[in-house]
């Protein structure tokens, strides 16, 4: 978005840092890619120099200290992310919470604007820690309808991403049409 | 019958003892611009002054602490209409009350909910509720929920502007309209509609209502589906909390299911269905 | 959303009097307008209902910002009786706040329930007064008084009736409620001792299996220990509350009033 236009409809606001971590950018424009390019560098230089790849737990504390020293600079990044994972020792998916104060919170699952006042009471409804991919989708299908539904913005619809032990994909997700409030 | 209806038909305030409220208005020099006898400050900007004095949400330092926050929901099914709401009543960051009754019961069939100042929706549903009398006095007939509302619309939208604050949705069910739901606000908004929630935790209570409402549902799941969206919203918005009120209209009347403490169903809903996964029950 | 305000959270420091209150200046605070007819004169009230009885009590200091006007004066007025002294009077107000304004309430509450028995031949009821009350209130919805109002009786059945109000007159009836400057401290301890807030049956088990305890009415020795527990408690915290308590105890003998010393500090 510029002023009121929208100049790009199926932006992927999202940057793989390595081979089962994934990182999902919202804010200021201009920083967000700034940052998640420097972000996904520095992920990829690690995994380069050492090869081993950071686990989802050690990016997520890299990627918070960053922003906690880019906070206390003279121009700090305004952006907020979700950090998915898949930790291969551990066979364990992980979710970070991160924001541009550089909280970060381990969750089951999360949203960051508008969608965390229409979303989160259906994921506490319906997530459970064991569901299936397929279960998984359905969810994020009554999350579109609902934000399609609600809010009063136009909504361009998503980019969907799975992150699994395969590491990570895009998965096609159709535009279910105009969803009207009952 | 005409003589007493004639009697109460007049604003409630003229019809007292005049002399005694002429004696006490302490403003009697300025003509009342309100259908009602509202004392005003004696300056111009009279909205002005009130918000200085009154709303904490854009002067934090305000003398005067009028509520906010809350979740209210009514929608209809097949088999009338629920309606539910929490039971706090928050002055800034100040837990007033947890024990408000949010619902309020114009007459036997008809059901007020209360969002935004409470004052205001206390004493404009007991009004609408004299007015609902007086339609049937006059008729013979119980009033409508379409011509109940329309009068809470217009006498709140003669005072737009001054600083009344509601967000109300009124439900019944009669004959002619068989279940019917009005929503009104401050604004002079009325609007007729399946479902409704209001209030800061109205897009949570939306979040869990959109995803399961059917028009079909049968009467136990839809007051399930009530009690699960406010219990949504009081987990998730710090302002509404305290006790789950639920009410289920049908053409017979109102029935009460209950006051419920939040937190014990919670806790229920947690642990035997396993919701709420963000809340560990024991420190990890 | 009986929004019962209260005048200043222990964190924000100590209530100002308006009058001395450090004001922003800046052009882009809130607006500043002349016309403040308003000034906060501290101090505390609370109210308990029981089963056969209502306890009413305020401090009866007085304040203007630091200064400290007045060490009786009285935030308890009996409404309706005979007589200057009420006597014979069965229902109680207390209002907390900008004493002018409180002073006015009572007047206007007063007179009113005085008609009422001219007019009708009866005493009013405690809940009529109590929906009148709020009349009187809202019927200055857009020059509010700055007050919060407590109403104590005893209702058609002889039990304990207690009213708490927000400064635009939404009330609701309840077991117990505090009011004014001290409120913040007061309504946990009573949330506590009175409706048994996070008490459970020690006999009920761990964890989630805890019971929790069923509040019933107190007995009067009880409420009244409770009520002087809370006023010296809020002494030792608030700079407001102190100098003396007053209490009414509302029966079906009628209006009995003590008056116990507090710290004059």
């Amino acid at each position: 978005m510029r002023g009121a236009t929208i100049l790009k409809a199926n932006e992927d606001k999202t940057r793989q840092l390595n081979k089962h971590t994934l990182m999902a950018y919202v804010g200021e424009a201009g920083d967000t890619i700034q940052f998640a390019e420097y972000i996904q560098a520095n992920i990829q230089l690690y995994s380069m120099r050492n090869s081993t790849d950071l686990t989802p737990s050690e990016t997520s504390s890299f990627v918070r200290t960053e922003l906690a020293r880019s906070l206390r600079s003279r121009s700090p990044y305004t952006v907020n992310l979700l950090l998915g994972g898949f930790d291969p020792r551990t066979s364990k998916p992980e979710l970070y919470w991160i924001d541009y104060l550089a909280s970060c919170a381990p969750v089951p699952y999360a949203a960051h604007g508008y969608a965390q006042y229409y979303c989160l009471s259906i994921l506490d409804k319906h997530h459970h820690p064991d569901i299936s991919l397929e279960q998984g989708m359905k969810i994020l299908r009554m999350c579109t309808d609902e934000l399609k539904r609600r809010l009063p913005i136009d909504f361009k619809g998503v980019v969907v991403k799975v992150v699994d032990g395969e590491g990570i994909r895009e998965v096609e997700y159709e535009d279910g049409g105009q969803v009207l409030a009952p | 019958m005409d003589a007493l209806v004639a009697q109460y038909s007049q604003p409630s305030h003229s019809a007292q003892d005049t002399t005694l409220d002429d004696s006490l208005a302490l403003s009697s020099k300025i003509a009342p611009p309100l259908s009602l006898n509202f004392e005003l400050p004696p300056i111009d900007s009279h909205s002005a002054w009130l918000r200085a004095m009154t709303d904490d949400h854009s002067n934090p330092q305000c003398p005067i602490k009028i509520a906010h926050g809350t979740t209210t929901l009514a929608f209809r099914f097949k088999g009338g209409i629920i309606v539910a709401t929490d039971s706090r009543a928050t002055a800034g960051n100040w837990i007033a009350s947890q024990t408000v009754k949010k619902v309020i019961e114009i007459n036997s069939c008809l059901l007020g909910t209360m969002a935004g100042g409470a004052a205001d929706c206390q004493y404009w549903l007991a009004y609408l509720g004299m007015m609902c009398r007086l339609h049937e006095l006059r008729h013979k007939r119980r009033i409508s929920v379409a011509a109940a509302s329309k009068i809470l619309a217009n006498l709140v939208y003669s005072y737009k502007g001054m600083g009344l604050s509601m967000g109300t949705m009124c439900a019944g069910v009669t004959p002619t309209e068989g279940p019917a739901l009005y929503y009104v606000d401050n604004d002079g908004t009325r609007l007729a509609g399946n479902m409704f929630c209001v209030g800061s935790g109205q897009t949570f209570a939306y979040g869990v209502l959109d995803a399961e409402y059917k028009y079909e549902m049968e009467e136990d799941e839809a007051l399930e589906l009530g009690k699960r969206s406010i219990l949504a919203a009081t987990h998730r918005d710090a302002f509404s909390g305290g006790f789950i009120n639920l009410y289920h209209v049908k053409e017979e009347g109102w029935v009460k299911h209950g006051f419920m403490d939040t937190n014990p169903i919670f806790w229920k809903t947690k642990l035997e269905k396993g919701e709420f996964s963000n809340v560990t029950s024991k420190l990890e | 959303m009986a929004s019962l305000f209260q005048q200043s959270m222990p964190s924000t420091g100590p209530g100002y009097s308006f009058a001395s209150a450090p004001t922003h200046h800046s052009s882009s605070g809130p607006r500043q307008h002349a016309f403040y007819p308003y000034t906060d004169n501290g101090g505390s009230t609370l109210g308990i209902s029981g089963a056969t009885f209502t306890i009413l009590a305020g401090d009866t200091r007085s304040t203007s910002g630091y200064n400290i006007n007045s060490r009786y004066a009285p935030k308890l007025f009996r409404i309706g009786g005979d007589g200057p002294e009420n006597e014979g009077a069965r229902i109680v107000l207390s209002v907390v706040g900008f004493a002018a304004d409180g002073n006015a309430l009572k007047e206007r509450l007063d007179t009113m329930v005085k008609m009422y028995r001219y007019q009708h031949g009866k005493e009013i009821s405690v809940h009529a007064c109590a929906q009148r009350l709020s009349h009187i209130l809202y019927g200055k919805r857009f020059f509010p008084y700055y007050v919060t109002a407590i109403l104590g009786g005893l209702d058609d059945e002889g039990k304990g009736a207690l009213y708490s109000y927000d400064p635009v007159g939404s009330y609701e009836r309840e077991q117990c409620r505090a009011a004014g400057a001290a409120s913040s401290l007061i309504m946990p301890f009573l949330d506590n001792q009175v409706n048994l807030k996070n008490q459970y049956d020690p006999a009920s088990g761990e964890g989630l299996e805890k019971v929790m305890r069923v509040p019933e009415p107190l007995p009067q020795e009880t409420v009244e220990q409770l009520v002087r527990d809370a006023f010296t408690s809020a002494v030792e915290r608030h700079i407001e509350v102190g100098d003396g308590l007053q209490m009414m105890i509302i029966t079906k003998e009628g209006v009995q009033e003590t008056f116990t010393p507090l710290k004059k500090d």
